[in-house]
């Protein structure tokens, strides 16, 4: 569905994102991983169009078989939101201050569709509801109102209000306690399952992505330096990053590991 | 210590009503020349005495705040209307528009602004539309370069490019998502800069260079007043006093603003200005 090939991104005479292959299917979960300055998010706002002026992009991006490196700016704006959906990571950040929630799905609908405005704020409960939010106090409260998990999920059901194909998701739990990103995880497992939306999925800590991930694909200095199953890259790592990638997951030492499997099997 | 609400916006009652009242009516004609009555100090029939052509000195002042007040709100309102849509352009483009306006910036920047205000009126000769040019021509770069540099931290932020994502058009993006979060602190600098370009006006218009005589200005009357002051100490005392009034009033309101609206001074609360620490102590 989304085909990248080739992809570099410059600053000037640098080369940020080195040349990188990808291919995400429908209903596919891929995750990108690799630490901080590793090109990560850069190849995420690649894919949208969305990098600031002074960074360039070559090579070829093609969603269901259209180039989107070339597209102009009106065209961009056609398929963004509408095809191509974006999570952040700061949830503090993801919706403008000064206006309610409900107000900004409602703009994000109302730039790509020409429906009613019943139809469009019934669209907007339901997918409030998607997310297991409270429908009606959300739509109408302002962003600080909402916790950060909840304020997550409103940014979720906000990206998904147009049925988007690829669903970009730039270490949306990061900023999260461990609690409220698993089930946000969760969420977004039983929407993928639901809708069969495509996933990218970045993340800087690989626990995230040990169950759900199906494909992985670890960065290092702006290079893909492995990709695969992400079962197999879990279990036999190749490249010498990844393994101390791995390596680096803190692990329950095997006597609390033994006593929690006691009790499991206890209760 | 700071003024008690309740103080702060009687004071503000009062100047305002001192120029609502100013604009429809004045105790006697401010250009009505009386040569018997002149240099008159304070009586029951001239409140605040008379110039050295015998005109009311009262009335002169309120026709004068109606000129001063009334010429920095027109500076002002011009520099906001010149300077917000420029830093709106400029912080959101970006690219060869945001150069140009920085090497803009840098060279309004080279010379102070009351320099600057002078050598443009000087240039273009007294008279009050002249004055309002050049002062406007000094002021409106601070409001772009404020609103700019806002425009360049919101840029950042993941609301605006979800809104980008949304596929919002840019300058209804601009308006809705990125305008509102400058108007807090363009209150604040808008509120600060009445007094100085108060200052301004009356510094220009004392050396000449304001509105002509016999139109009244404050400034224009603290210059007219000089030759009398052994004599008739009053002409400067009065027109001073509003200058000082006014612009204490504008400046403490900017602070009172700016503890309320700035989150970067709200942590640093021990920074104040003179101004504020003036009118705090002493009035």
């Amino acid at each position: 569905m989304l085909s990248i090939r080739g992809l570099t991104v410059h600053h000037q005479l640098q080369t940020l994102v080195h040349p990188l292959d990808l291919q995400l299917h429908r209903g596919e979960w891929l995750a990108l991983a690799g630490e901080s300055g590793s090109g990560k998010t850069l190849t995420s706002l690649a894919i949208g169009g969305l990098l600031s002026a002074d960074l360039h992009a070559h090579g070829s991006i093609q969603l269901e078989g259209k180039e989107l490196l070339h597209l102009s700016e009106p065209e961009f704006r056609h398929i963004r939101g509408r095809e191509i959906a974006y999570v952040f990571q700061d949830y503090q950040s993801a919706f403008t201050p000064f206006i309610t929630i409900g107000k900004q799905m409602d703009e994000m609908i109302r730039a790509h569709t020409s429906l009613s405005r019943q139809q469009r704020q019934h669209s907007c409960l339901a997918h409030l509801e998607q997310v297991e939010l409270p429908a009606k106090p959300v739509y109408n409260s302002y962003p600080f109102e909402l916790s950060g998990g909840q304020l997550q999920r409103a940014a979720i059901a906000t990206a998904l209000l147009l049925s988007p194909k690829v669903l970009i998701a730039d270490e949306p739990t990061t900023a999260l306690d461990s609690l409220t990103s698993r089930s946000i995880i969760q969420l977004i497992q039983r929407i993928q399952q639901e809708t069969g939306i495509a996933i990218l999925w970045i993340t800087h800590d690989l626990r995230q992505v040990q169950r759900t991930a199906d494909t992985l694909l670890i960065m290092k200095s702006g290079q893909v330096v492995e990709s695969g199953k992400s079962h197999s890259i879990f279990f036999h790592p190749t490249h010498p990053y990844t393994v101390q990638l791995l390596s680096s997951i803190p692990k329950l030492p095997s006597r609390y590991r033994l006593e929690l499997q006691n009790k499991q099997v206890n209760t | 210590m700071s003024l008690s609400i309740g103080l702060r916006y009687s004071f503000l009652t009062l100047f305002l009503l001192f120029l609502i009242v100013a604009l429809v009516w004045t105790p006697y004609d401010p250009y009505q020349i009386q040569m018997g009555d002149r240099l008159q100090t304070s009586s029951a029939i001239h409140w605040l005495g008379t110039d050295h052509l015998g005109r009311d000195l009262l009335s002169r002042i309120m026709e004068g705040a109606r000129t001063t007040v009334g010429i920095s709100l027109a500076i002002l309102f011009v520099s906001l209307l010149i300077g917000v849509p420029f830093g709106l352009l400029s912080g959101y483009i970006g690219g060869w528009l945001d150069k140009a306006f920085k090497k803009i910036i840098d060279a309004f920047m080279t010379l102070p602004d009351y320099i600057f205000a002078l050598i443009l009126t000087g240039l273009l000769g007294p008279g009050l539309v002249n004055l309002i040019f050049a002062i406007t021509a000094v002021k409106w770069v601070s409001y772009a370069r404020l609103v700019r540099s806002i425009v360049l931290e919101q840029r950042q932020k993941d609301y605006v490019r979800l809104a980008e994502i949304s596929g919002m058009k840019p300058w209804k993006l601009v308006v809705k998502h990125i305008l509102p979060h400058t108007i807090g602190n363009l209150l604040v600098l808008a509120t600060l800069d009445i007094g100085k370009i108060i200052l301004m006006i009356a510094s220009l218009s004392y050396i000449g260079l304001g509105p002509q005589p016999p139109s009244p200005e404050w400034g224009a009357m603290l210059s007219e007043g000089k030759t009398y002051f052994q004599t008739a100490p009053h002409l400067m005392i009065f027109p001073g006093l509003c200058i000082v009034i006014t612009v204490l009033l504008t400046n403490s309101w900017g602070d009172f603003l700016r503890d309320r609206y700035d989150v970067h001074i709200q942590s640093h609360s021990a920074k104040r200005s003179m101004s504020s620490i003036l009118f705090r102590k002493g009035v």
